[in-house]
């Protein structure tokens, strides 16, 4: 509009600049995006503690679970529908403006939870879990990544598709575009375009000395506001008397510009961690489960953990780093200190619904 | 496995299969693909060997386990075999009263 004003009303082109810097100016906030049942998409002004817009997801039907923002933040990707549909919603209207409907007539398609967008908005990539079904029986067919177009309005259909392996629980795209990881057994990459897998790296196969074959489950793909995913592992060693095992609980980080890949032990298990999150500058990570724990990653010790008056399944931070955010299992979302890890604020969710497994997104527009 | 003694067909394959060399085909997921394919704990025991390290309370875990399918012994599978039994009842916590027992379908 300012562009127009100049042009046609050169008397204004002061007061249109004026304007325009002003709404540039304007400070960006953090929203938090969550969900709950039954097909609530919830945006939260995280400083005004607020419910900024609650919205409906058309045939979520019961299921609301990983939520990917665009780029941009203004649409929220989310695996609905018994975890068979990803919607996008426009996060200013609540308007549905993108739907993958992935099981078709005869075939019963499932993500569970694997899904991202890619750096540039443009496409889905969507791990799918294809079940035949036949009059008498189910044929379980090849797992795959499914590419959808997220201009293709309400009835995307996959632009391409291409082999994956088994397993796979979490989806990434790498910064540059080009490649995307994917977390199963091991971690793999494949080439966005091709779908040529370019590494596999080891998770299961890890080869972190005396250490057994870990287990993860890294379900809460949150990478903001650092851009490196992190997610606590588990295995254990061999016990210094030679007696049995000890557990050890390790924070990976797959950093998704570089793609270097770390873990490194830092507490033998005490308490178990579903979801971890860096802070801003990466010297400490958060994770929550029945307790809130903070890890000091200089160190790779943990430095301090308090009891949490629930569970909680997910874990994010602002992009200052100033505040730790909890949600997911239940209705509630609870604002914490990054240094005492006291809690500061607690927001109920309109109706008490469960959040379940929804993911716990961070937006800053 | 050296603590461990089948008790039913299937587990026997799995020693067959070890015994053969082909345990990678066989062994037991690291992360959910479908109903009843996962090997964790139920709520009956966490991995410490007690109760204090399950989800707290009970409630915040029950659509967590039956929406994926976690734990279909114990929690009826939303995902496919019985979608409608939480629905209507977004609210574990407060609607636990409403949440029915489930029989196979004859």
């Amino acid at each position: 509009m300012a562009a127009i004003a100049s042009i046609r009303m050169p008397g204004m082109v002061l007061l249109a600049l004026v304007a325009t810097g002003a709404a540039l100016a304007a400070p960006r906030r953090d929203y938090l995006i969550t969900g709950a049942k039954p097909d609530r998409l919830f945006v939260i002004d995280a400083a005004a503690r607020t419910i900024k817009s609650e919205w409906s997801i058309p045939g979520a039907n019961d299921l609301v679970a990983t939520i990917v923002p665009s780029p941009d933040g203004r649409i929220a990707y989310v695996l609905v529908n018994k975890m068979e549909s990803i919607s996008g919603i426009d996060l200013d209207t609540g308007r549905e403006v993108f739907r993958a409907d992935l099981s078709t007539p005869g075939e019963r398609v499932k993500c569970m939870f694997g899904f991202d967008v890619t750096p540039d908005g443009r496409e889905l990539i969507v791990y799918e879990l294809p079940v035949k079904l036949g009059l008498s029986e189910y044929q379980v067919e090849d797992t795959r990544f499914a590419v959808f177009d997220t201009a293709a309005g309400l009835d995307a259909r996959p632009v391409r598709q291409f082999p994956a392996p088994r397993r796979i629980h979490t989806v990434l795209a790498r910064k540059d575009g080009k490649s995307f990881f994917a977390f199963g057994f091991d971690l793999y990459e494949f080439d966005r375009v091709s779908g040529r897998q370019l590494g596999e790296r080891g998770i299961r196969n890890w080869t972190y000395a005396q250490h057994s074959i870990p287990d993860l489950l890294a379900f809460w793909p949150a990478s903001e506001p650092t851009g490196v995913f992190s997610t606590p592992v588990y295995s254990s060693v061999p016990a210094a008397d030679g007696k049995g095992e000890v557990p050890k609980t390790a924070l990976l980080t797959l950093d998704l510009t570089s793609g270097k890949l770390d873990y490194h032990d830092f507490e033998d298990t005490a308490a178990l961690i579903f979801s971890t999150v860096l802070s801003p500058d990466r010297s400490e990570a958060f994770g929550v489960y029945s307790q809130l724990s903070r890890i000091d990653t200089r160190s790779n010790a943990l430095a301090k953990r308090v009891d949490l008056d629930h569970t909680y399944y997910s874990v994010a931070v602002s992009t200052d780093g100033k505040e730790v955010y909890a949600a997911g299992a239940m209705c509630d979302v609870t604002v914490f200190d990054p240094v005492t890890l006291g809690r500061r604020a607690n927001l109920k969710l309109p109706g008490c619904p469960d959040q379940s497994l929804a993911s716990l997104r961070v937006v800053r527009r | 496995m050296s603590g461990m003694k089948p008790t039913n067909r299937k587990a026997e394959l799995l020693l067959d299969a070890a015994a053969g060399g082909h345990v990678p085909e066989v062994v037991a997921m690291e992360s959910v693909a479908g109903c009843a394919t996962t090997f964790d704990p139920g709520w009956e025991v966490d991995p410490f060997g007690g109760v204090a390290s399950l989800c707290q309370p009970m409630e915040a875990d029950l659509y967590g386990c039956s929406d994926p399918c976690w734990w279909p012994a114990q929690v009826p599978d939303t995902m496919n075999t019985y979608p409608d039994w939480d629905a209507g009842k977004p609210s574990a916590q407060g609607d636990w009263r409403e949440l029915d027992s489930v029989f196979p379908k004859k």
